[in-house]
């Protein structure tokens, strides 16, 4: 593309992100979701291929439908209660139409049917742009938004971590394997949104990161699928025998960061009374740590030539910058040790 | 301390600058010296009972035989890799060291953890290093679905222990063992505490592993590579126990009543395990099903609360894990000729390997709790508890009994006696490094029979 082409693209990506982090007025915090779908819609459609421009159509539709869910919610708002503070969002009916836009936004169950499809049609580079800089923006307004209705906020956390889990089963590809992936990352991070905020604040932080690294180990082997994913160990052997764990770092076993929220959540959770809701939101983590298991042992565990899965793949000179996949992977894999610095950081 | 857990640590550093021929001398000698200095912590001074004490660590006189036991294994598990990682490239075998030397500073931070989530954590911990020896140096196609039902069936129980350990701490406020026996007993009496009870324990028996539970077992164990085996059965299967035991001290009213289905689970799975012990062909399959066995008499031991069961439970922790982990050299001493792990396809060794023979003799002794053993000492001290619980309990025991000498002789009578089969036309004769693995597998043991105080626990 274009290097000018893409410097103002990235450049709206960021504006749009910044704008809605500094608002406080909802419809400039809309019109900085607005900025962020349309400067990516260039990004994703870049090669023309259709299954790109079909997974960027679907991506505008939902994205379209859910800020104009939320501006229809917020000027409810403003004609109920005569203001447009995001933080003054009482009503109960703005609140629960700005929830599901914004659960539409970010793929929360059962609003995520799209997530699979559209991640799936696009390149790595772009994927990992939607998994983690697009989730910033609509989470700036989740976090500050309060919350009154507990059972909603529950019922989408739970759906989201079992269809999360469920889903992601059956995939061979690997993008389909992170929609579903980031849809049981999103259900952990509401499940605690209305009793602490700041670790939903730190389940999105280390989400980002382990997510990151993932996208950037498959990226690097320029592979997409689980077959293309067993040759790996000829490509970057050091990177193949960590990748395991930064994949049960992603499935949130200790002592890898992945624990970290959910130990918080857990205990949150259970402050507040809701111990079958923990337990059942932890037994759903197995059903994504069955498919990160089988990501592991297709590329790391088992070894050619006992998997001739995938055929003698090009290995060309890779041009990635390996810095940030070096700086993810060490956070994903050794960051529980700071558990209460980091949520310290976070709490106001 | 520290003084065995950082030059621990050190030893990953160690295991990849040291040059390759001197990789396995040097770590084997490093983690002799480490385990000869843990043995310090079995003279446990304080009145208090917490010994070595730290803010996050201490050990007192439960801890410490396990301790011991889990240092004292990893030089042997490094001499029992040696043989089978020999074609691998260098830097794979500086790999499976840092395995398992990663799993050892995980089981002694978890033994001597004081504060539970802590030992939650660590006891989570064991299972990655556990995973990737059993499916990536396994043997057979078999090891992915093995390290699948480990990992899962291990986390099914764990995780609902998780919540449990937080709704203690909500509880008492604190989850430090220093202090948690000094809380007064909550009222425990609604259905939810009933739960809750069940998920504190639930991790543990299904670790250990309770008869029902325990399908993990067998699969993990005849997949892992040898030293995955041995840590599998002497140190593994002992952090199920260990933590029961931790647990109860919380677990008053209620495991007068809820403890019975568990109870009778664990003396009816020492008959079925004991029993399919009798039918196995695969020689690995029956050492683990008579781990199940053993264990099966521990987690009955330590569920109904007594002090000899208490001291039972651990002596035979102690004497099974040695025992058991030796049972599985032998085996791999077999694995390692023939590459098969099916008992008549070697049979009738005594003839071609007789020093062997002395081995699989006194081993499998040690197995059927042959007197002065501690195997027998930690067996008589848990029946004769169970005796005093309920008298009927002597009809399972005592069967149980009778069935472990009976496999434990079938198992050494097909091996050794017996014609030798006409195909056994070379074997490699038994090298010294299998010699002295035996022997320090065997020599504690033997040991123990004098000063058996060492591990009895609380009530030395």
């Amino acid at each position: 593309m274009n290097p000018y082409i893409l410097a103002i693209l990235l450049f709206g990506l960021g504006l749009g992100t910044t704008i809605t982090f500094a608002s406080s007025h909802w419809l400039l915090a809309w019109m900085g979701l607005e900025m962020n779908t349309l400067a990516i819609i260039p990004l994703m459609a870049q090669h023309h291929h259709p299954r790109a421009v079909e997974a960027t159509t679907k991506y505008f539709l939902t994205q379209a439908a859910a800020a104009a869910t939320l501006l229809f919610a917020s000027i409810t708002n403003a004609w109920l209660t005569g203001q447009w503070e995001i933080q003054q969002i009482t009503h109960p009916l703005p609140t629960t139409m700005i929830t599901l836009a914004l659960a539409l936004k970010i793929g929360l169950a059962p609003l995520h049917a799209w997530l699979p499809e559209v991640l799936q049609g696009l390149d790595l580079t772009t994927g990992l742009i939607l998994s983690t800089w697009q989730k910033l923006a609509p989470f700036a307004l989740i976090l500050q938004i309060q919350p009154s209705n507990s059972t909603t906020l529950i019922i989408l956390g739970l759906a989201s971590t079992l269809i999360g889990g469920w889903g992601g089963l059956n995939q061979t590809q690997l993008r389909k394997i992170l929609a579903y992936s980031s849809i049981a990352h999103l259900g952990w991070m509401i499940l605690v949104l209305q009793f602490s905020p700041s670790i939903t604040l730190l389940t999105l932080l280390t989400y980002l990161i382990m997510t990151s690294s993932t996208f950037l180990v498959f990226k690097l082997n320029k592979s997409t699928n689980i077959n293309t994913l067993a040759t790996s160990w000829a490509k970057a052997p050091a990177l193949t025998a960590l990748t395991p764990l930064i994949l049960l770092s992603l499935g949130g076993l200790p002592p890898l960061t992945g624990f970290m929220p959910k130990w918080l959540i857990l205990q949150e959770l259970t402050k507040q009374g809701l111990a079958p809701t923990a337990t059942l939101a932890a037994l759903s983590a197995l059903l994504s740590l069955y498919f990160y298991l089988r990501l592991s042992y297709a590329m790391t565990l088992t070894i050619s030539p006992n998997s001739l899965l995938g055929t003698a793949p090009w290995r060309l000179p890779s041009t990635q910058l390996t810095y940030p996949l070096a700086t993810s992977t060490a956070l994903t894999i050794c960051l529980l040790p700071l558990t209460p610095a980091i949520s310290a950081l976070l709490t106001p | 301390m520290l003084k065995i857990l950082l030059p621990t640590i050190m030893l990953v550093p160690t295991i990849w600058a040291v040059p390759a021929k001197y990789l396995w001398s040097t770590t084997l000698s490093y983690s002799l010296i480490i385990s000869l200095i843990s043995l310090t912590w079995l003279k446990s001074s304080a009145e208090s009972g917490w010994s070595f004490l730290n803010p996050y660590m201490a050990t007192d006189p439960l801890s410490t035989p396990l301790l011991a036991l889990t240092c004292w294994l990893l030089p042997l598990m490094i001499l029992a890799s040696q043989n089978h990682t020999a074609p691998e490239p260098i830097s794979r075998q500086r790999t499976y060291i840092t395995l398992l030397t990663s799993l050892q500073i995980f089981l002694i931070m978890a033994f001597s953890a004081t504060e539970v989530i802590m030992f939650y954590i660590m006891f989570e911990a064991t299972l990655i290093p556990t995973l990737v020896i059993i499916t990536r140096w396994g043997n057979q196609t078999e090891r992915l679905n093995a390290g699948t039902y480990f990992l899962f069936y291990t986390l099914a129980g764990s995780l609902p222990l998780l919540v449990a350990l937080l709704l203690l701490q909500n509880n008492t406020g604190t989850l430090s063992l220093l202090t948690l026996q000094y809380t007064p007993s909550m009222q425990l009496s609604s259905f939810a505490d009933k739960l809750w009870w069940a998920g504190c324990l639930l991790a543990f028996l299904v670790k250990m592993p309770l008869y029902g539970a325990h399908l993990w077992l067998p699969k993990a164990h005849v997949e892992a590579p040898i030293a995955g085996s041995m840590v599998l059965a002497a140190v593994l299967l002992k952090l199920g126990g260990y933590g029961m035991m931790r647990m109860m001290i919380m677990l008053e009213p209620l495991t007068k009543e809820l403890s019975y289905p568990f109870i009778i689970f664990a003396l009816w799975g020492v008959i079925m395990t004991g029993s399919i012990c009798l039918r196995q062909t695969d020689l690995k399959s029956l050492i683990a099903y008579s781990s199940v066995s053993h264990m099966g008499l521990v987690a009955a031991g330590i569920l109904i609360q007594t002090s000899w069961g208490f001291t039972g439970a651990l002596i035979l922790m102690i004497a099974h894990g040695l025992t058991s982990s030796a049972l599985f050299c032998l085996a791999n001493t077999n694995y390692e000729r023939t590459h098969s792990r099916t008992m008549i396809l070697a049979r009738g060794l005594q003839m071609v390997l007789p020093l062997m023979t002395a081995w699989w003799f006194i081993a499998s002794l040690a197995n059927l709790a042959l007197p002065p053993l501690p195997n027998l000492m930690g067996e008589l001290m848990i029946i004769t508890s169970l005796f005093h619980w309920s008298w009927w309990t002597i009809a399972l025991t005592g069967g149980g009994t009778l069935i472990t000498a009976g496999y434990s002789l079938y198992m050494f009578l097909m091996t050794q006696r017996g014609p030798l089969p006409a195909h056994i036309i070379s074997l490699d004769p038994t090298h010294s490094r299998e010699h002295l693995l035996m022997a320090l597998h065997l020599l504690p043991l033997i040991l123990l029979i004098s000063k058996p105080e060492l591990i009895w626990g609380w009530t030395a």
